[in-house]
């Protein structure tokens, strides 16, 4: 599959409106981050820089409860490390759907924001036949990054129980990763894309409840990926 | 500034880069065309996304069973308008907002 980029000077702006889902979802994500870096003792500066530095949910709250209670820093660290290890297989998969003729120019910038939503939008826009480009990309990037940053900022400057009057909206809100996630599914719903989705939802699911959230993600992914190799 | 804080997040924070920016650029997608690995990849984004989902609702569906109604309806509204409009954007903000109404309606 090649898709060759056509210059548009209407990509960036494209990448930027199709990051709007994941931008609404991780506002009030990131929301709570700063919410609880400042319960955890840390001041509004520091969450904001582990949020710009990062950039990684999980293993953000992950750290702060490595650092309040105490763990080494090398540790901390290495932790952090093997839980975004699953990283390392979005730019080769993107990559792959783009096309051989997919320029990477720009990609030391723009692929530091593949974070799981970027990358599923992204996949999903290329099966559905858009042709990649390194300024939608970078558009789609920045609107979920400058999301992520804005609402670690209002978290932590807002404190505690912001949302807490506001139930349905938090509920909304809430709902919103989950409902972006199912939408791409569909987007890229094949018959020959079933076994796999099959097999790594239950790997999830099992991976999950025996072990940790973590190792459900990174089992479903390999036991799905597997599944693809093994089906010719 | 509290300097294990930024210790920590410099090294996880390069990482994170490494791990995003240096198989894009390598394109190590190129390296065997039509093998094990080219299939490993193209199985990697449904897996992917399919794992991302089942993580994301498992908490919803697992620990609050109050919460299952509005959970089936915010999946369903998905469903329903990805069928009619094929738009992922549409199906997302009407499955979140079908979601936070049938929570405020349920009370």
């Amino acid at each position: 599959m090649t898709r060759i980029c056509p210059p548009s000077l209407t990509a960036f702006p494209d990448g930027l409106t199709a990051s709007l889902p994941i931008a609404m979802g991780y506002f009030p994500i990131a929301f709570s981050f700063g919410v609880a870096a400042t319960r955890a003792g840390f001041s509004a500066g520091e969450a904001f820089a582990l949020s710009l530095i990062i950039y990684a949910g999980a293993s953000q709250f992950l750290a702060l409860a490595l650092l309040t209670s105490g763990a080494p820093v090398l540790i901390s660290a290495f932790t952090l490390i093997a839980m975004n290890l699953r990283h390392v297989l979005y730019g080769p998969a993107l990559m792959r759907a783009a096309g051989n003729e997919a320029s990477t120019r720009r990609a030391w910038i723009w692929a530091f924001g593949l974070t799981d939503e970027v990358f599923g939008q992204a996949l999903g826009a290329l099966a559905r036949g858009q042709p990649f480009s390194e300024p939608y990309m970078f558009g789609l990037g920045l609107g979920a990054y400058a999301s992520w940053l804005a609402g670690t900022a209002a978290g932590a400057i807002a404190g505690g129980g912001a949302l807490d009057g506001w139930p349905a909206v938090n509920a909304g809100l809430g709902f919103m990763l989950p409902a972006l996630f199912l939408a791409l599914l569909l987007s890229i719903l094949t018959r020959a894309a079933v076994p796999v989705i099959a097999v790594a939802g239950l790997a999830t699911v099992a991976g999950t409840l025996a072990i940790s959230a973590t190792s459900g993600i990174l089992l479903g992914m390999v036991a799905g990926a597997i599944t693809g190799v093994l089906r010719r | 500034m509290n300097w294990d804080l930024l210790a920590v997040a410099l090294l996880a924070g390069v990482a994170n880069w490494a791990f995003r920016v240096l198989p894009t650029m390598a394109r190590t997608d190129r390296l065997a065309p039509g093998g094990r690995l080219e299939r490993f990849l193209a199985a990697t984004g449904p897996a992917a996304i399919a794992t991302l989902f089942v993580a994301s609702v498992l908490p919803a569906v697992t620990i609050d069973v109050a919460g299952l109604l509005p959970f089936a309806i915010g999946t369903l509204a998905v469903c329903a308008v990805w069928v009619a409009r094929r738009s992922v954007v549409g199906a997302t903000l009407a499955g979140a907002v079908l979601h936070g109404v049938s929570v405020w309606a349920l009370g």
